[in-house]
């Protein structure tokens, strides 16, 4: 009761206003009050409504399980945490695999290899596909996450959980996405089955990489903020919403090349929109996530 | 002044011969009237008038409208004062008074009046005091009311000019006298039947004077032979004559009629109340009675009216009323001819199929229309046509008769043209009028009328001529005859044509195509009429009509501008120029065979017209006049002729004598005798001007009658709606008759049964009375019987009442004695408890007794050496039991200490429960807490695993190289130095820690097992067995055991991996105190029980004391009480070895205890 209380009255109406995010902020700090963190609570939180940033990394940690859900045991285990990181840095420095000049997104990958045990026998040898995702997805978490530390273990966390958690929902998404278009925007479907560009779509960007690199990391961080709270559908429509917002320029290509090719590099500037629309329209089709306050 | 000029000029212009030129002036002035107010213009237009005797003027002036009626009565008023307008302006007067102006009621009002009565009065010129009375009788009906103020006037003027016929002062004409005696005469009617009283007494008063005797005698009583007595005289009184008030409810023709009821006069009459004249007539002349109820044309009228009511109607009224009017109105020469213009209204197709229009009211007719009512005889015409012709060569001004005949052939009217006729009242061209229809009807209807009467004139000419008492002759006669026979003849001929091309009559007239109607109105009424006046001429002056219809030739020629040499001329011409095949032929043979007695050549054409009741009256009206025509004579000697029959004969025979006159003429001599006829001629214009006069109040007359026959019609045909109204009323009776019937005889049978039901209800009654009277008496004995169980019931009660105050003592009785015998037995029970204890303490009595004497016997049996050792054995006894009851108290006490240390335990145990849930809640949350740390930790390890895993390949790669290179001595050189490297760059690294290290453990394996807890966080050493030595060991099989600072590194390990185990503590484990779950675990319970369990501290550790005492005391009791306490006794001091892990509470608690 206190909670309500202290919350805004007006919150109610700030919503059918369109001001978004005045009350998450307080409800957002009301929920990580809380001594051991409800990450369930977080988690629809996170899904319903876009995490202020200053608090995206926290949430994002306990999230992914980097930080437990006690306050108490934040500072200790995140020491844990740095040592790991400086050891495993160190390791990999005396291995001769990174060195200062290493790029940092690099290092990390490195890391990551050295952790799960996939580390190559040389530094020189080519990089696997999953190594490429590593990488893209690294170099967007370095965009959005400053200390370098939380940016590995964040980056680490989330590919863990796009390998684990998304093993079997991952490679559903497309067909998801064609019956999500199809239900938008019929015509455009047909339109791509035409130029036979369905199966050619950059499903790889899309659901792999989670658009890192796709999509400009203001925007990609509200998106992620969804994935990394549990929903990976998220994808779907942010896809979707994509293809619905090019759709003139998409129905004008008709090769299926020239289509993937666009919309590998679809221009940056409406982004912002794209992923708002795009959380619409997921909350339109798999309904708002009750806040189980 | 301009404007003045105007006038003149317009009034000019009013006479031009351009008809157009005439309307626009007649519509300016009119329009000027109407804007103007002034009586300028009205005088301007009186006095051209009288100037010009302009006809267009006239018709303005009787059209003249409210604001300037006054203008125009002043300047009568004033012209009458002038001897020398005094004519013309009364004829004037007449002209606007038989109008019937809408300020008609002003007139009474009027200065005009009292003049005019003056001017009656004093005037001595015949003429116009002919003209004056004339336009006072036409003005009477109009203003009864004034008969109040100028009665008296009215009767002087009467006696004056009754005096005046016979006196004759001056020397005043024969002729004259006639026109002044027929208007006295109609005066006489018209006072006496306006105010009979009045005028009675009046006449009563003046001609009981000796000199007025000779003239009551010779002129007023003939005039009262011809009227009845008036009903007024009867009821009415003089006062009521002046009454306004009757006259209110009546209308100018009301008036009228009611004059023309009292007269007996046939020509005067009135039939419409179907008595009166009728009686007369058939008194006179049976026959005629017959013809009127039984005449062809009371049926063809009947006929008529069955096929269109209206026309039907006011024919058949006509037939009467209109009676009167026609002989005075010169009509009755028409007699003879009278069948043919019926017959030609009955022959017109329009009539026979019932198309005729109906008759609009004359009322509403204007004046110039009405003419040709009072000319309806076709008679006349035909003769005045002759001559009237020359007289007005093209239409000077006849206002009217252009109208007429432009109508007349417009509507085919079935009116015979020769009613239309007008020559009465100027004698000048209308005459010619009235042909033309002729052309227009065809060849067949019509003309063989018109041949007809034209055809019979002659002989009726040379009929009547013959019977007249005046100087012609039969020679005369038949010469005017045969004259007359050409005349007609070539009259009629130029008729056709004329009629039938646009002769400059009908150029003039208007536009009248509107007046049809009243053609045709007038042609009905005037067929209508006819019958009338060949009943009348034919049964008194069937002789003189003919000359009366002659008449209007004289004054017409003597008046016309046009000389008779003129007329000559256009006789001759006319009688060359056209002999039309037409029936004009005929008319000559006709009159022949007419004469002759023959039925008439036309019969047939009655026979198709009326094919049954035609021909029967044509053949007897024949004979009538043969029989006429054979006893005139006779009819001569008829006691009365009234002054209008003698004026009639004279008109005829002043027609006569200007015919012979015209005759006797030749032309040269005409222009040459002129002056010599001068006097004749004035007189004969003055004549024609009294004529005329006449004329128009006949007309007037005529008019009235005709709005009159409107009214009639109208309420008969009210009463005929009334009627069949009647009939069905009568028929709805019948049925409502047959009704009633019906509902009486049901009502009879209803009655019956009603008396039966009454009957059936009364025996009811009857019975149900009885059965009454029955149940009655028995409910009665029932009351009787009630009333006795009642005072029965009563005395019961009173008896049942006493008997319970009777229980209730008893009851009180019984309670006392209960009471009593409780006690009682009570003390009996006492009694018998004392008894049996008695009976008790007897029997132990007797039983101590007994033993008493057995110890008794016994002691003094053994008595020498017992007492010593009994007296020992009592005081050991003694001392034994007071042991044993201190013991017992003791007891009894520690029982009570362990009781309250049970309680106490168990509310500790409670509390202890308590604890130990939010000890569990707290365990799990530590325990999700440590796991967090935990997996962070294991991730470290796991990542430290994967480094040396990576170091190990490394360190593998890199010998692999070392051997593969062959040169491994040189090898082996860079190895140790590698090695060195390594090794240093781990010890600036782990330099501390390792210190640290190496101090902990000396300390863990001294304490070995004790406490494993008291060490500091950052180095945790396991407790589940594994020894430092075992760990190093173990790590020193993990490294090479070639390179030392592996060994280093590996004992570092250590420590790590033996973190989790130390992080894991059982629930039943005893945490240190300076761990971290020790800690927590004290802040825990400090803040919630902290001060409860050092009160209790305190009462425990009070009672421990106590039983501790009594532990030493009384070691029996020992087993019982101390049992748990004794039992944690060996645990505590365990506990105390291991004292700084007072972690809990009860940890504390045991130790107090102990």
């Amino acid at each position: 009761m206190t909670d309500d209380s202290q919350r805004n009255f007006r919150s109610v109406y700030y919503e059918k206003v369109g001001f978004r995010g005045v009350e998450e902020k307080k409800s957002l700090e009301i929920l990580l009050k809380d001594d051991p963190l409800d990450i369930e609570k977080l988690c629809t939180f996170s899904q319903r409504f876009p995490l202020p940033s200053m608090y995206r990394a926290l949430v994002w940690k306990v999230l992914l399980g980097i930080l437990p859900p006690h306050h108490d045991s934040h500072a200790k285990v995140m020491a844990y945490r740095k040592d790991q990181y400086s050891d495993v840095l160190h390791a990999l420095m005396v291995v001769r695999f990174v060195n200062d000049a290493t790029p940092q997104v690099e290092v990390y990958l490195r890391m990551y290899q050295l952790e799960s045990g996939k580390l190559p026998r040389s530094p020189s040898f080519p990089l696997e596909p999953e190594d490429d995702v590593f990488l893209a997805i690294a170099k967007a978490m370095d965009e959005m996450v400053e200390d370098s530390v939380d940016c590995y273990w964040v980056t680490r966390c989330f590919v863990k959980q796009l390998n684990s958690k998304f093993r079997d929902s991952l490679p559903q998404l497309p067909k998801a996405f064609e019956q999500y278009l199809n239900l938008e925007d019929s015509r455009l479907l047909s339109h791509l089955k035409a130029c036979s560009a369905v199966s050619k779509l950059p499903y790889d960007l899309w659901f792999k990489r989670c658009f890192a690199g796709c999509l400009p990391e203001s925007s990609l961080q509200r998106v992620w903020d969804k994935v990394v709270s549990g929903s990976c559908k998220i994808l779907v429509f942010v896809a979707v919403e994509i293809l619905l917002t090019f759709k003139m320029k998409v129905m004008a290509l008709n090769s299926a090349e020239k289509i993937t090719k666009f919309l590998e590099n679809i221009p940056q500037d409406s982004s912002d929109a794209i992923v708002s629309k795009a959380i619409d329209l997921w909350h339109k089709h798999c309904g708002t996530p009750v806040h189980s306050a | 002044m301009a404007q003045l000029a105007n006038i003149g000029e317009l009034l000019s212009m009013l006479d031009s011969p351009t008809l157009g030129v005439r309307d626009d002036v007649t519509t300016i002035f009119k329009e000027s009237l109407n804007s103007e107010r002034g009586p300028m213009l009205v005088n301007t237009l009186v006095d051209y008038y009288l100037e010009t005797n302009s006809q267009p003027v006239l018709h303005i002036l009787t059209t003249l409208q409210e604001p300037h009626d006054k203008h125009l009565l002043d300047k009568i008023n004033e012209y009458v004062g002038k001897a020398a307008t005094r004519l013309s302006i009364l004829s004037l007067l007449g002209h606007v008074v038989r109008l019937q102006p809408s300020w008609k009621h002003k007139l009474s009002q009027a200065p005009l009046l009292p003049s005019l009565l003056k001017c009656l009065k004093m005037d001595t010129d015949v003429v116009v005091l002919t003209t004056g009375v004339l336009v006072l009788i036409t003005m009477l009906p109009m203003i009864p009311q004034s008969g109040k103020q100028h009665l008296l006037d009215f009767f002087d003027i009467f006696g004056r000019l009754s005096s005046w016929c016979l006196k004759k002062p001056g020397h005043v004409t024969e002729v004259y006298l006639v026109h002044l005696h027929a208007s006295v005469y109609a005066l006489f009617h018209r006072l006496y039947g306006m105010y009979p009283c009045n005028f009675v007494s009046f006449l009563r008063s003046h001609y009981s004077m000796k000199e007025n005797v000779e003239t009551f005698e010779e002129v007023v009583k003939p005039m009262m032979e011809h009227v009845r007595i008036h009903p007024e005289l009867v009821t009415g009184s003089k006062d009521h004559e002046l009454d306004p008030r009757r006259w209110k409810t009546l209308e100018t023709h009301d008036v009228v009629i009611e004059c023309a009821k009292i007269s007996l006069d046939p020509t005067e009459a009135s039939y419409e109340d179907g008595y009166s004249v009728s009686h007369q007539l058939s008194a006179c002349l049976p026959h005629r009675s017959a013809d009127v109820t039984t005449s062809p044309y009371v049926d063809t009228q009947n006929s008529y009216g069955g096929a269109t009511s209206t026309p039907s109607s006011t024919s058949r009224l006509m037939l009467f009323s209109p009676a009167g009017q026609l002989p005075q109105s010169l009509s009755s020469p028409s007699t003879r001819l009278l069948p043919e213009p019926l017959q030609a209204t009955l022959w017109s197709p329009s009539m026979v199929c019932g198309m005729t229009t109906p008759p609009t009211s004359p009322g509403n007719v204007p004046p110039d229309l009405s003419h040709p009512y009072s000319k309806a005889f076709g008679t006349t015409g035909g003769k005045g046509t002759p001559l009237g012709t020359p007289a007005t060569s093209p239409p000077p001004a006849p206002p009217c008769p252009p109208d007429d005949c432009v109508h007349g052939p417009a509507s085919q009217a079935t009116a015979a043209p020769t009613r239309k006729e007008e020559r009465a009242d100027s004698s000048r061209p209308h005459l010619q009028r009235q042909q033309y229809p002729l052309n227009d009807r065809g060849l067949e209807d019509l003309p063989p009328s018109k041949s007809v009467t034209l055809g019979n004139l002659p002989y009726f000419l040379g009929d009547l001529a013959s019977e007249e008492d005046s100087i012609e002759k039969d020679k005369e006669e038949a010469a005017i005859s045969k004259e007359l026979s050409e005349i007609t003849t070539a009259e009629a001929d130029p008729v056709v044509p004329r009629g039938g091309f646009d002769s400059p009559f009908y150029r003039d007239s208007l536009s009248g195509s509107q007046r049809k109607t009243h053609w045709t109105a007038s042609g009905t009424q005037g067929s209508s009429v006819n019958p009338e006046t060949l009943h009348s001429s034919l049964d008194k002056h069937g002789p003189d009509t003919p000359k009366q219809a002659f008449t209007p030739i004289d004054p017409p020629s003597g008046s016309a501008d046009a000389s008779p040499a003129g007329d000559r001329d256009r006789q001759t011409s006319l009688e060359t120029s056209i002999l039309t095949p037409s029936p004009c032929k005929i008319p000559p043979q006709r009159g022949v065979s007419f004469g002759s007695g023959q039925p008439p050549p036309y019969d047939h054409l009655f026979e198709v017209a009326l094919p049954k009741t035609a021909c029967h009256f044509v053949s007897k009206k024949t004979e009538e006049l043969l029989k006429k025509v054979k006893g005139n004579p006779e009819e001569d000697c008829a006691p009365s002729t009234s002054p209008m029959e003698v004026l009639d004969r004279l008109i005829e025979q002043g027609a006569d004598a200007h015919s012979k006159e015209l005759s006797k003429l030749s032309l040269p001599s005409k222009s040459v005798d002129w002056t010599h006829f001068g006097d004749e001629i004035r007189t004969l214009r003055d004549q024609l001007l009294l004529l005329h006069n006449q004329l128009l109040y006949e007309r007037f007359k005529r008019q009235q009658h005709a709005l009159r026959n409107r009214r009639l019609l109208r309420k008969v045909i009210r009463a005929a709606a009334l009627e069949e109204h009647n009939a069905a009323m009568k028929d709805q009776l019948k049925l409502q008759e047959e009704d009633i019937k019906m509902w009486k005889v049901s009502l009879q049978k209803e009655q019956t049964r009603y008396s039966q039901l009454q009957e059936q209800h009364d025996t009811m009654v009857t019975q149900l009375h009885s059965q009454i009277r029955q149940l009655q008496h028995d409910r009665e004995e029932f009351y009787n019987q009630s009333q006795e169980l009642q005072t029965k019931l009563e005395d019961c009660r009173n008896m049942i009442a006493e008997l319970r105050a009777e229980l209730k003592k008893a009851n009180y009785k019984v309670c006392h004695t209960e009471l009593l015998l409780s006690q009682v037995s009570q003390k009996l029970s006492n009694s018998e408890s004392v008894q049996q204890q008695m009976e008790f303490l007897n029997r132990q009595l007797l039983v101590l007794g007994e033993v008493n004497e057995l110890y008794l016997e016994q002691l003094q049996s053994k008595h020498p050496d017992t007492t010593k050792e009994v007296e020992m054995m009592k005081t050991a006894y003694r001392k034994e039991l007071e042991k044993n009851r201190s013991h017992l108290l003791q007891q009894n006490q520690r029982l009570e200490a362990s009781q309250k240390r049970v309680v106490e335990l168990e509310s500790l145990l409670a509390k202890k429960d308590h604890l130990l849930l939010e000890q569990k809640k707290y365990l799990e949350d530590v325990k999700s807490q440590a796991s967090g740390q935990l997996q962070a930790a294991e991730n470290r390890y796991e990542a430290q695993k994967k480094i040396t895993r990576v170091l190990e390949l490394e360190i593998l790669d890199l010998y692999g190289r070392l051997e593969k290179d062959g040169r491994l001595r040189k090898l082996e050189e860079d190895k140790a130095e590698t090695a060195e490297a390594a090794e240093e760059r781990l010890d600036c690294c782990s330099d501390g820690c390792s210190d640290s290290l190496i101090g902990h453990n000396e300390e863990a394996s001294g304490h070995n097992g004790e406490t494993r807890t008291s060490r500091p966080s950052g180095t945790r050493v396991s407790c589940g067995g594994r020894s430092t030595g075992g760990s190093s060991s173990s790590s020193s099989e993990l490294s090479t055991p070639e390179k030392p600072p592996s060994q280093r590194f590996s004992s570092r390990w250590e420590t790590t991996v033996g973190e989790p185990s130390s992080s894991i503590p059982t629930v039943g484990s005893l945490p240190s105190s300076k761990s971290f779950l020790g800690m927590k675990a004290r802040e825990l319970f400090r803040n919630k029980s902290e001060s409860q369990c050092d009160e209790d501290g305190v009462t425990s550790s009070s009672l421990s004391e106590t039983l501790k005492t009594e532990l030493g005391k009384d070691s029996g009791v020992e087993n019982k009480t101390p049992f748990n306490l004794e039992a944690s006794h060996p645990s505590s001091p365990n506990s105390d070895s291991v004292g700084q892990l007072h972690i809990m509470d009860y940890n504390e608690t045991h130790h107090e205890h102990s």
